[in-house]
């Protein structure tokens, strides 16, 4: 358990310091406890980067309650990191600044970041111009028509490659089916296991 | 590593790691990678999405980066394709062993509605449904005022409903049952109407119908082979409504990959595989899934059964493949069976019994793309040799003169 700044600076680097793996450790809430975030209010600054990134990135990890109770340091922790030297650092902490109150992630960093804004800017024409048809969110599938529609607009109709001079043999497979499904029905009416 | 960026040339920068150093570098590269996405649509897909998914999971704060990026380009016209993106990098990270639930639900617009989100968070992050989250949401969309549809429309949850709901030898609490499928049936039929960010109408018309539809295919995917047979032309009902044909198509993939399945058959064509030309009939959005199904059932060998039986097999599953085809799903079924000659791993008389059954059903006006797709293949001496006669007045022969005099074929 850390007890003093400079402790919780090395315990920090410790448990977050691993270079060869970039994602925040699952165990990180349990480790972010009210006294190593108000101490990590002190230390933030000599903290190496990838440990400043996955702090900030725990804070999403970290259920309501446990940000509430360290609202202060965790906004103190934040403003700093929206003053730090490394891009990336900026950059996330543009992002989560909005979580610690309104649990929402800030997407609208195209003034506050101009990377993200040049990024966003240079998108707009390739996602303008895609054919909506051609990449379909993975829910569509599930959804009703006019559900579709309205979140789609009406789908283009397929492309067709010939023309069919008689139905395959499934429709031949289909009908049987049917006549044995009525036939079925009708035994289990009579009380006649099938 | 800027300065090659800088000079425009980020598709030299092939190292993940040397990419995200810089935020700057990490973003042109990112554009590079999410435009080529957007432009090779489904096809390209499965190609290039591999690429994209090493570096957008190269770290949680690269993660997070692109995620926000697409969040915001989600809000776009055209924004449908970029939420499919966003969707397939999740899906990439929770394969990775990621739990990136949280993250998804708080750049979403279900971190409004912080019960709905925890309840959410809890399921998703376990992948399991539970009775106790489930009520909470069934109050809250049941209620007068519910959080928008979108909150609960996503994909790992519709999938979490067809493990609880299809699955064969689930075990769900019939009291809790009910709240289940108006759940299901609410994400996948209501529709709202929204202006300036005020929801102005929400339609539940459907979500009776399909609740409805919901509840009986489940109760008959519950029953004896016999019993289903019986009612089958309510399931051919239910099925029109696309997310009980994406339960059934769930279901019968859980029944036929069991390994007796296809030991213990007698029928010719199992009911389960009669079913798939249903879903294939009503719901185009699902010949990918169906072709999908087909192709792995279709490479999977089947020790316990005698040779000939595994052929018969194999072509009553290219005869579901002839009627996804003929419901307009043609360039990849095509492709695939090119794929099977070009590989020589499949027995010729399986492609022969397939051309053949095309050939039957097809007639002009033929599209250029069918054309040079199938010509080579109806050309195919091993393959069509023996269905052509000397006077060339067989269905091939046709098939070829009328190619050969109406398009120019590309070798």
């Amino acid at each position: 358990m850390a007890t003093s700044v400079r402790d919780t600076a090395l315990w920090l680097h410790n448990k977050l310091g691993a270079s060869d793996d970039l994602w925040a450790p699952t165990s990180v809430t349990s480790l972010l406890t009210p006294d190593t975030l108000y101490n990590t209010r002190q230390c933030f600054l000599e903290l190496q980067v990838p440990v400043k990134l996955k702090l900030l990135l725990a804070l999403v990890h970290l259920p309501r309650r446990q940000l509430q109770e360290s609202s202060a340091s965790v906004e103190h922790v934040i403003s700093q990191a929206l003053q730090d030297d490394d891009a990336w650092v900026r950059m996330i902490a543009d992002v989560v600044r909005s979580y610690p109150k309104s649990g929402t992630l800030n997407t609208h960093l195209e003034d506050s970041q101009s990377v993200y804004g040049d990024t966003v800017e240079n998108l707009r024409g390739p996602v303008s111009e895609v054919d909506t048809s051609s990449l379909l969110p993975l829910e569509c599938k599930y959804l009703n028509r006019t559900a579709l529609n309205a979140m789609l607009g009406q789908q283009p109709p397929p492309v067709k490659h010939f023309a069919l001079k008689r139905k395959p043999k499934s429709a031949t497979l289909r009908a049987e089916l049917l006549q044995k499904s009525s036939e079925a029905a009708a035994q289990q009416k009579k009380g006649i296991p099938s | 590593i800027k300065l090659i960026s800088d000079a425009g040339y980020q598709g030299e920068i092939t190292s993940v790691s040397t990419a995200s150093q810089q935020v700057e570098v990490f973003s042109r590269v990112l554009r590079t990678s999410l435009t080529n996405l957007l432009e090779g649509g489904e096809e390209g897909l499965e190609k290039n999405l591999p690429e994209i998914v090493k570096m957008v999971c190269h770290g949680e704060h690269t993660y997070l980066y692109s995620q926000a990026l697409l969040q915001y380009l989600k809000e776009e016209e055209g924004g449908s394709a970029v939420r499919r993106i966003s969707q397939e990098l999740q899906k990439a990270a929770k394969d990775l062993g990621r739990d990136v639930t949280e993250m998804t639900l708080a750049l979403g617009k279900a971190s409004s509605y912080p019960r709905a989100c925890q309840a959410l968070a809890c399921m998703l992050s376990r992948n399991a449904l539970n009775p106790a989250d489930i009520t909470v949401l069934f109050k809250m969309y049941s209620g007068n005022n519910p959080p928008p549809v979108e909150v609960i429309r996503s994909p790992l949850f519709f999938e979490l409903f067809m493990q609880a709901l299809f699955k064969p030898g689930s075990k769900l609490n019939p009291e809790h049952k009910p709240k289940y499928i108006y759940l299901l049936a609410y994400a996948a039929s209501v529709h709202e109407t929204w202006k300036k960010n005020k929801r102005a109408a929400i339609a539940k018309d459907e979500l009776k119908s399909t609740s409805q539809a919901i509840e009986r295919a489940t109760n008959l995917c519950c029953k004896e082979r016999s019993e289903v047979v019986a009612e089958l032309g309510t399931l051919y009902s239910c099925i029109r409504v696309p997310v009980v044909a994406m339960g059934v198509l769930r279901w019968i993939d859980w029944t036929v990959s069991e390994p007796s399945y296809f030991k213990l058959l007698t029928d010719h064509t199992p009911i389960h595989l009669a079913l798939l030309d249903e879903i294939s009939t009503c719901h185009p959005l699902l010949h990918p899934h169906v072709l999908k199904f087909l192709i792995r059932l279709l490479e999977t060998t089947y020790p316990d059964l005698d040779v000939l039986v595994q052929l018969e097999l194999k072509k009553t599953l290219l005869d579901r493949m002839v009627h996804l085809l003929s419901r307009g799903y043609v360039v990849p079924i095509i492709q695939y069976i090119k794929g099977c000659i070009d590989r020589g791993d499949t027995d010729i008389s399986l492609i022969r019994h397939f051309v053949t059954e095309v050939i039957d059903i097809i007639a002009p006006p033929y599209s250029s793309e069918f054309v040079q797709l199938f010509l080579p293949i109806i050309e195919n001496e091993a393959i069509t040799g023996n269905l052509r006669t000397p006077d060339e007045s067989d269905p091939v022969s046709d098939f070829i003169g009328h190619c050969r005099s109406n398009f120019v074929v590309m070798t």
